[in-house]
């Protein structure tokens, strides 16, 4: 679903309109980050209930305030390590696409704002996996943060469906 | 308060010169590819307004309007069948499976602001 | 896109793009029909291609590429309505037609020169012969051909027609222009006063001095369609100066009223507008709405006004009235309108005598609620109007206090306090007090299955007519409530059965004269509460089920052995195995693809079952049982591996401790255990759900005795049974997807969540063949 775009008809577009709010956090040495507006909350890591053979990065679903969340750990998802989850670990709890669904991260760094037109392509030695989910990248004062792009991280159930 | 309009068709130009002529005239645009995608799309996101093409895969706009007639709740939501074909008996068709009305491609962008002016109020 | 562009211009670039897109999947359609591919949807898929070609170069005025779409688009329609076959001379003048095309899309484009102008006559030639049936031969001499002739004059008018860059004869939308400071509609969207309108320089100066009377009486399909008359009338106003006159007199007592008819007419006189613009306003709501158009030069001077509306009458009478259980139904039915505030879906008849209108204007955000409670409360047991956001809030609420209530209970068990303690006793009232708000809170949500069974009749015709059966369809029970949740999924499963009753039960009429029965068939849909779930059932007067038949199918299947002996329930039962549909039993109409098997399943995922009984030549009855509700289940806690799982108590028979004796391996794998002198599968569910790889000795662990949809029972192997519980049910597919084997999740009294399980899956993915089930034990 789209929302509505600025047209270039529209007159009061202006470059403040590229400006992102992001959260970044970090997966082992690497730093990544999302858009705030996707983050509805960040919580500590509590034991999911395992779903049978699901996928590696599939860590399992929790209750959060009555709702089903299903917890996917990213680092497994990025194909960089399979996280053992424990109290210092954290939850970000995403809206994506009409789902909330729980992000395993190390840790939250901070928010940061990025104006969108210095995002980056992502090197061409980047990791196949890697660069699925990731946008580009964003330089900050020294520090590289891959954008992630969201929408990817839970396999669309349609489209193998269709 | 902005009213949103729902726009269904497979073809991407049709739905971005849908787009343009309905956020020029204030509305807030939604977009669908087909019937199934309107349907959730619906149901995700609500609509003031439905604009439905006809021929479409998956689920064409009689299927898609069916669909949505078939929840009470989407009764009162007006429902524009976009087509290139004009007969009755197609219209029939649509009228049958609910729409509200019908507005030909090519449109007339200020023709087609005025429909949905109609039927939105 | 930057401001430079016009984004006219940049949505040209993203036609042209499409077109690159939309030409691969044209070739690609046409290569496959070619190759001897007969699926409608590719040849739909073709069509849509060039559909969507040539709307995109209607809008930018690319008139060649727009005729040429247009000669391949309507031999396309043809072929896709299944009037014309696509033989193999035809697929390959398509080809040809659609490289032309793709010259054409090049040349509007301005990537190549102009199309060969010879070349693309005589492919519109070819098609359009063959889309009249023939086959198009070049003329040896292009001068004076008659057939030449012939098509240069349809050319002519079909340039005529799209010259216009906009279709035909039939214009619907003739638009007005928005006249300012028109004033809002009051509450209820109806002015029945006279309009003085300003800004009459905008409008063309009336051709006539007179004008038109519309006589408009719309039907409830009309107001199902979202189209209302206070639009009409809005739009008779902007034409001219407008009188209007109500006529109330076919407003029918209010037990008699129903929510979804329309009662009401309106007379509109218009002076100073044309028969032709009066005429457009209802352009499209067709039939829906009966309108007379009559010159006001020709009204007689003593037509009979309509009657006055007299608001105090009615509402007198309606106070004297007593309340019939009848009134409450349009009310409830608007107790669960759509979320808009306020906002009535259905014509106001049904919501209030006093509303002069019929036209509840949805735009006027702040429509009915104030008129109803009002005139209700007079006339009927006192109603309101909830907005259905609040009851689902409510519903969550409530699901959560259940859910609050168990885990305080588990603490207190947990704390070791004596059950007979103040609070222990507490607990338990206080369970009981949540159970009542948790059923007085469903009651809420229950709407009666009737908006389900209403779409049935024009489905039997349909169905009838396909099948050139004739059909009768009886319903009972309309007025059966279940929750909101259950009844939006029952107009799938239904639908199917009602296909399938029509399409394989019933016999043609000939058929059913020979064998004694009326020509027409019966079909009853019927809906009741039984036990606490609600029933369905749908029988016909049919053949019934061919026993011989299905045996013999499930047999060439491998589904059933061939010696296996079964009852006739059971063979009955055979149709709603996965892979039983056969090709002949896939109809068009029953069809693309649903087979029993698969409704079955869509009743299970309701938390329903459903059964079949038949009688040869007499016909077949299906029974669906579901619960009331979706929203929470009663169910056995047990653990698996350290896992805690629920299983849903309906599905269970029993439970008990295996010994090793009554344990036998079959195979390398599998285990049967013996229960009531038949071996029934073991399952052991830790090892299925993959929480554990070693299996365990099932003299270790409790079995409970399953039975699933089709009476197929097996044992599902758990370390220990933890307790019986209501579990409130939570989707797991909100916010991931479906897992195979869990039916959903719920929320236990630790808060942690625990998988429920979908036995139906578990038992028959367990099993590969069903011959097993079957073996008895030597007596």
């Amino acid at each position: 679903m789209m929302m509505m775009n600025e047209t270039p008809s529209s007159s009061t577009t202006a470059s403040s309109s590229t400006i992102r709010e992001l959260i970044a956090f970090r997966i082992g040495e690497q730093e990544f980050c999302i858009d705030i507006m996707s983050v509805r909350e960040i919580r500590g890591w509590t034991p999911a209930t395992p779903l049978p053979r699901a996928p590696g990065y599939m860590k399992g679903v929790i209750n959060l305030r009555g709702a089903v969340l299903p917890i996917v750990d990213l680092a497994a998802r990025f194909g960089l390590a399979t996280t053992e989850p424990s109290a210092r670990h954290v939850i970000m709890v995403a809206h994506v696409g009409g789902r909330l669904v729980g992000l395993l991260v190390d840790a939250v760094s901070d928010i940061i704002q990025m104006d969108g037109a210095t995002l980056q392509a992502t090197p061409d030695m980047a990791s196949d996996q890697v660069k699925a989910f990731v946008k580009g990248l964003f330089a900050l004062e020294g520090r590289m943060i891959s954008l992630v792009e969201l929408g990817w991280i839970i396999p669309d159930v349609e489209a193998q469906a269709a | 308060m902005i009213k949103t309009v729902l726009t269904i068709d497979d073809s991407r130009t049709m739905r971005d010169m849908l787009m343009m002529a309905l956020v020029e005239a204030g509305y807030r645009v939604i977009q669908a590819v087909d019937g199934v995608d309107g349907l959730e799309t619906l149901s995700a996101e609500g609509a003031d307004v439905v604009i439905t093409d006809i021929n479409m895969p998956r689920l064409d706009g009689f299927g898609f309007i069916e669909g949505m007639r078939s929840d009470p709740a989407n009764r009162s939501i007006p429902v524009l069948v976009l087509s290139t074909e004009s007969d009755a008996a197609k219209k029939q068709r649509a009228r049958d499976a609910g729409a509200t009305g019908w507005i030909v491609k090519p449109f007339d962008p200020v023709k087609l602001v005025e429909a949905v002016r109609r039927v939105a109020a | 896109m930057n401001d430079a562009v016009d984004p006219f211009e940049a949505i040209k670039v993203v036609f042209f793009q499409e077109c690159d897109e939309l030409l691969g999947d044209l070739e690609a359609g046409l290569l496959a029909i070619e190759g001897g591919d007969t699926e409608l949807e590719t040849v739909n898929a073709v069509f849509r291609a060039v559909h969507s070609v040539k709307g995109g170069a209607g809008a930018f005025g690319l008139e060649d590429l727009v005729r040429f779409a247009h000669v391949f688009e309507t031999l396309m329609d043809e072929v896709r309505a299944g009037r014309k076959a696509c033989d193999d001379t035809m697929v390959k003048t398509l080809l040809r037609a659609s490289d032309v095309l793709a010259d054409h899309i090049a040349a509007a484009r301005g990537q190549a020169d102009p199309v060969d102008a010879a070349r693309s006559a005589g492919l519109v030639a070819e098609l359009e012969a063959l889309t009249r049936g023939e086959v198009y031969v070049a003329p040896a001499a292009p001068v004076s051909d008659p057939v030449m002739d012939a098509l240069a004059t349809d050319r002519t008018g079909m340039d005529a027609g799209l010259a216009g860059g906009e279709a035909q004869a039939e214009a619907p939308f003739e638009p007005v222009p928005v006249m300012p400071g028109l004033p809002q509609a009051d509450e209820f969207g109806f002015r029945p006063v006279v309009f003085d309108l300003k800004a009459l320089d905008t409008l063309p100066p009336p051709a006539v001095a007179n004008g038109w009377r519309v006589v408009f009486r719309p039907r409830g399909r009309m107001y199902a369609h979202a189209n209302e008359a206070g639009l009409m009338l809005r739009e008779l106003a902007r034409l001219g100066q407008a009188t209007v006159t109500l006529d109330a007199s076919e407003l029918p007592d209010l037990e008699a009223m129903s929510a979804e008819e329309g009662y009401l007419s309106w007379t509109v006189d218009i002076v100073g507008a044309s028969e032709s613009d009066v005429r457009d306003v209802f352009d499209f709501v067709g039939s829906d709405c009966d309108t007379t158009f009559t010159a006001l030069a020709d009204v007689a001077a003593s037509a009979e006004a309509a009657p006055a509306f007299d608001i105090a009458a009615l509402l007198a009478r309606a106070q004297a009235e007593v309340a019939a259980p009848m009134m409450l139904e349009p009310i409830v039915s608007m107790a669960v309108a759509p979320p808009a505030p306020g906002a009535a879906p259905v014509p106001a008849a049904g919501t209030a005598p006093g509303t002069t209108t019929a036209a509840t204007a949805r735009p006027a955000a702040s429509a009915s609620p104030a008129a109803s409670p009002s005139v209700t409360a007079a006339s009927a047991a006192p109603t309101i109007r909830v907005d259905l956001d609040r009851v689902d809030r409510l519903i969550n609420v409530v699901g959560e206090l259940v859910i609050q209530q168990a885990m305080l209970a588990q603490r207190v068990v947990e704390s070791g306090l004596a059950r007979s303690s103040g609070i222990s006793v507490g607990l338990e009232d206080l369970e009981l007090l949540t159970r009542e708000i948790q059923d007085s809170v469903m009651a809420i949500r229950a709407q009666p299955v009737k908006s389900v069974f209403q779409r049935m009749p024009r489905l039997v015709r349909e169905v009838a007519e396909m099948t050139g059966k004739r059909v009768r369809l009886v319903t009972a029970g309309e007025d059966t409530e279940v929750d909101k949740t259950v009844v939006e999924r029952l107009a799938e499963p239904i639908t199917h059965m009602l296909r399938n009753a029509i399409d394989h039960g019933l016999e043609g009429p000939d058929d059913r004269v020979a064998a004694g029965k009326p020509a027409e068939g019966t079909v009853r849909l019927a809906a009741l509460h039984r036990s606490g779930r609600i029933v369905i059932e749908i029988s016909d007067d049919g053949r019934g089920i061919n026993r011989e038949r299905v045996r013999g199918i499930a047999v060439s299947k491998g589904l059933v052995a061939e010696d296996a002996s079964l009852s006739d329930e059971e063979i009955d039962n055979l149709i709603f195995l996965p892979g039983f549909s056969t090709a002949d039993t896939v109809s068009d109409i029953s069809g693309r693809g649903v087979g029993m098997d698969v409704v079955r399943r869509s009743i299970q995922a309701l938390g329903g079952r459903i059964t079949i009984a038949s009688s040869p030549g007499k016909g077949s009855v299906f029974t669906l049982s579901l619960p009331l509700t979706l929203a929470v289940m009663d169910g056995m806690v047990v653990s698996a591996a350290e896992q805690t799982l629920v299983a849903p108590l309906t599905a269970i028979v029993e439970s008990l401790l295996p010994r090793a004796a009554d344990v036998h391996h079959v195979g390398g794998h599998d285990a049967v255990i013996t229960f009531r002198e038949k071996f029934v599968p073991l399952i052991d569910v830790a090892q299925v759900m993959g929480f554990r790889t070693e299996p365990v000795p099932p003299s270790s662990g409790v079995a409970v005795i399953v039975e699933t949809e089709a009476g197929v029972r097996a044992a599902l192997l758990f370390d220990a049974i933890q307790g019986q519980r209501q579990v409130v049910i939570k989707s797991l597919e909100t916010n991931y997807q479906q897992v195979p084997g869990i039916a959903a999740a719920t929320i236990l009294g630790d808060g942690r969540v625990a998988l429920i399980l979908d036995v139906d899956a578990l038992v028959t993915n367990a099993r590969r063949k069903p011959v097993r089930a079957d073996l008895k034990m030597a007596s």
